[in-house]
């Protein structure tokens, strides 16, 4: 090969390095960890040593060379083959069926609503009415909101004294039931765009010829809707079902920011309860293998979608 | 509390007769060998003169021991005027003439300084010199060898003087690990009850107390049970006439992941703990069984008084399940409850005007006692004659631990001891936003066997009944013959957020207290086996001073 030839691999070097260091590399350690019991013990000594100037000679003061404080550690790390415990804990751990419970319910309450109002809202727009591109705009903007923030701003918004929503009378953050509910109204907020969008680019593609022939046929309206579009979407349905699974599943900002999980762990899905476990209680080993668990679990949701994929744009 | 300096040693007044030999922005040396350090409008500008020699020999005019050393000190997030983090950034331009060093304030999310505190010290980033720390992570820093030992830099006489004398026992001992020192004085933490005393003895209500309860209504209540009485009475009427609505019982602040576990260890401790002269299986304790690490917290005194807490909560309003201390207290401040048992910071905030409507009427008192407890060795109730309050240290008595990565330990320690020294100490525990609560002996009445004056109090601002019942209180609580023990062994924030998780899901209907309180212990099992069951026992028995 001439080196013309090679040098494609210099420019593809940085990318691999990237992924490399930054997706392999964590995957690979996290399973690691996940298979054993890895203990870390620090041993620090403190050494004075000289300040040196810009030409590397030691600066004096009072006659004396100006010492500065080095603290030196050697980390001591021992790990011990666990095999699968952690993943039998996984499965027998009642904090973990919590929150799949949680997670399951999350998904149940605000996906299919996004997807429907999704759909509906694509309707509305796939016509013709006033001021349509500024609306279109504006039904958007959720999207681009952090989740963080979207969080704390819903938490003034559902808070019970003296909120916007007080006058309800509806526990929306005090009661375990109402405070999931209330992180599902949140993800729909910020998601049925997303579906919205998606949906009404696919119903923009649709051709006028197939509203004509159906009026032609004698369709009604609901006969257009029932008969053809939505079989005609019915891809692009799967594929923001797909998408949204896929994202919901690793839902954690909206309840960090809003509920904290609580009360109790009503809110808590099962990634803020991976977090929890890895980095509040540092049991590192565990919470990989919930990592896994979930990636196993969105690994097949991914797969769906790209067979859908196939088998929708071949 | 707009004319502070007068209570502090020495005065402004006496400095400028004095003389200034080297005036500097924040620090003036003064010619008749005291110092002035001043403060800037969040402390009313206040002037702290105090002698040279408190501040050590390594500081004096035309000294800078640090100068171009940085130091970085992380605190929970709550800005230049916030609770813990408010008095560094006061003190920080002091230090930074007084040294020639540069201070870096980390301020992170309460909910995040542990992890980011333990990231670095098990990594060994080194990232930062100082944490300001609750004394409950000790057990994960001192053990492990994170934390730095200041008892060389105490004795050297070179930085700040302040002493572990001036604390009660039962707050030393929080500061320390078996005999050695970590902790740099700053804040004293336990819970004691605020009451609206004016609501309490109105003859109207007294009147009709007694004739919907049968007995006269105390004040305060020596028991928990005549407090959920009163807190009855009280709760869905108009008794405070600064607005039209009802007004509450008890507020609580009970958001998960927040501080609502420490309302039911204060409250539980009198159900639970067993009286007795030295710490034995069964008496003294609280957390777990000394002899095998077998949790307790699912004993039936504990699961009684979550059933007590439970009923307290109906006392409230509904919507505290999701508050954290800021909106309870302000629930508290704007009178809307008759009661409220938290920390300090609600005496002195009660005199902040812009803050409180219920200044010269907020009286506070140590917690009551439950009238009957637990007996973990007849495994039977046993009804008290006279009450027994149990005194308690719940919270973070949240203070500076120097990082055993700190490349500059002298320094670290140096601008920590600056707010130790006892004026500087007085001055903010009076203040309510910074987050610092009294628990020393200069901060408690002449009359309680301190060595402050009630007139210091009122010359901050303080009404001087509320000072008085108030620093009587914090006084009765640390020195209680029977406390509750403090946990801080390695999990400890382990075991407190899932006892804190269980907690919540009771206060909020979701479990019975027996579930929430068996799911903790089953839980709690867990993290001891997951530990080493005998490394746990050896800590635990070490901190609570349990000898087999």
């Amino acid at each position: 090969m001439r080196w013309t030839g090679r040098i494609r691999f210099l420019f593809l070097a940085p990318a691999v390095a990237w992924v490399l260091a930054f997706t392999i590399f964590p995957l690979g350690y996290s399973l690691y960890l996940a298979f054993f019991k890895v203990e870390q013990k620090v041993e620090i000594k403190r050494v004075q040593q000289p300040v040196l100037d810009e030409r590397g000679q030691p600066v004096i003061e009072d006659g004396q060379p100006k010492m500065r404080n080095v603290v030196l550690r050697e980390n001591v790390t021992t790990s011990t083959f666990i095999g699968l415990d952690n993943f039998r804990r996984l499965v027998s751990d009642p904090q973990v069926a919590d929150a799949v419970r949680v997670t399951l319910v999350f998904l149940l309450l605000a996906v299919p609503a996004e997807l429907v109002l999704g759909f509906l809202l694509a309707l509305l727009f796939n016509r013709q009415i006033m001021g349509r591109s500024v609306l279109r705009a504006i039904m958007i903007l959720p999207i681009f909101a952090t989740p963080l923030a979207v969080g704390y701003v819903f938490f003034t918004i559902f808070y019970e004294v003296g909120g916007p929503l007080a006058w309800t009378g509806i526990p929306w953050l005090s009661h375990p039931g109402w405070a999931l509910v209330s992180v599902a109204i949140v993800d729909i907020w910020q998601w049925t765009p997303f579906c919205f969008l998606v949906i009404l680019a696919a119903l923009q593609g649709v051709p006028d010829d197939l509203y004509e022939a159906a009026q032609i046929d004698g369709a009604s309206n609901w006969d257009m809707l029932t008969k053809v579009l939505v079989p005609l979407l019915t891809p692009t349905f799967v594929i923001v079902l797909l998408i949204r699974l896929a994202e919901a599943l690793k839902l954690f900002d909206i309840p960090f920011a809003m509920t904290g999980g609580g009360p109790g762990t009503a809110t808590q899905p099962y990634s803020m309860l991976a977090f929890r476990t890895g980095l509040r209680f540092f049991d590192l080993g565990y919470a990989s293998a919930m990592a896994y668990g979930l990636l196993a679990v969105v690994m097949v949701v991914i797969m769906l979608f790209f067979r859908r994929m196939r088998e929708s744009y071949g | 509390m707009r004319s502070v300096r007068a209570l502090l040693v020495g005065t402004a007044a006496s400095a400028l007769l004095a003389g200034s030999a080297a005036a500097g922005q924040y620090v003036d040396w003064n010619a008749d060998g005291t110092v002035t350090l001043k403060l800037g409008p969040e402390y009313d500008n206040a002037r702290i003169t105090v002698p040279q020699s408190m501040l050590g020999s390594a500081f004096g005019p035309g000294k800078q021991p640090f100068k171009d050393v940085t130091i970085s000190v992380t605190v929970n997030g709550a800005g230049p005027k916030g609770g813990i983090s408010g008095p560094l950034y006061s003190f920080r331009p002091i230090w930074e003439e007084l040294s020639g060093g540069k201070v870096n304030i980390v301020e992170l999310p309460f909910a995040e300084h542990y992890t980011k505190m333990m990231l670095d010290l098990r990594n060994g980033t080194g990232q930062y010199d100082a944490f300001m720390v609750g004394a409950f992570w000790y057990g994960d820093i001192v053990p492990a060898g994170y934390g730095y030992q200041i008892d060389d830099l105490m004795k050297s006489g070179k930085y700040p003087q302040w002493s572990y004398d001036v604390m009660p026992p039962s707050l030393k001992t929080l500061h320390q690990w078996e005999g050695k020192s970590y902790g740099v004085l700053n804040d004293a933490d336990g819970q004691v009850l605020y009451y609206r005393k004016s609501a309490l003895e109105n003859p109207e209500h007294r009147a009709a107390f007694k004739a919907q309860f049968g007995y006269d209504m105390p004040v305060p209540p020596a028991t928990w049970q005549q407090l959920l009485d009163i807190s009855k009475y009280f709760n869905g009427k108009n008794w405070d006439k600064n607005d039209p609505d009802p007004d509450s019982g008890t507020v609580l602040h009970l958001k998960v992941g927040e501080q609502g576990h420490y309302h039911f260890q204060s409250l539980s401790a009198s159900f639970v703990i067993n009286p007795g002269d030295k710490v034995t299986r069964t008496q003294n304790v609280y957390w777990f069984d000394p002899a095998d690490m077998k949790p307790l917290i699912n004993s039936p005194g504990h699961v009684k008084a979550l059933e007590f807490l439970q009923e307290l909560h109906k006392t409230g309003p509904a919507a505290q399940v999701g508050w954290s201390l800021g909106e309870a207290w302000d629930y508290f401040l704007r009178g809307k409850a008759v009661f409220v048992f938290s920390w300090g910071d609600v005496g002195a905030l009660c005199q902040d005007k812009a803050r409180s409507k219920i200044q010269g009427d907020c009286a506070a008192a140590m917690l009551p006692s439950s009238n009957e407890y637990w007996d973990f060795a007849k495994q039977a109730w046993v009804k008290l004659d006279k009450p027994r309050q149990v005194g308690n240290t719940t919270g973070g008595s949240w203070h500076g631990v120097i990082s055993n990565y700190s490349a500059n330990p002298e320094a670290t320690y140096s601008f920590l001891s600056l707010m130790a020294i006892p004026p500087v100490s007085k001055l903010m525990a009076m203040y309510g936003w910074d987050g610092v609560d009294p628990g020393f002996s200069y901060q408690f009445l002449q009359e309680d066997g301190g060595t402050a004056t009630l007139d210091e109090y009122v010359k901050a601002g303080w009404d001087p009944n509320d000072a008085k019942t108030y620093t009587k209180a914090y006084k009765d609580l640390f020195y209680a013959p029977t406390t509750l023990t403090y946990l801080r062994i390695p999990g400890t924030f382990e075991y407190w957020d899932i006892l804190d998780k269980n907690l919540s899901a009771a206060m909020s209907g979701a479990k019975s207290a027996k579930q929430a309180l068996d799911d903790t212990a089953a839980a709690w099992e867990g993290v001891t086996n997951r530990i080493g069951r005998d490394k746990q026992l050896e800590d635990y028995r070490a901190a609570i001073g349990y000898k087999e």
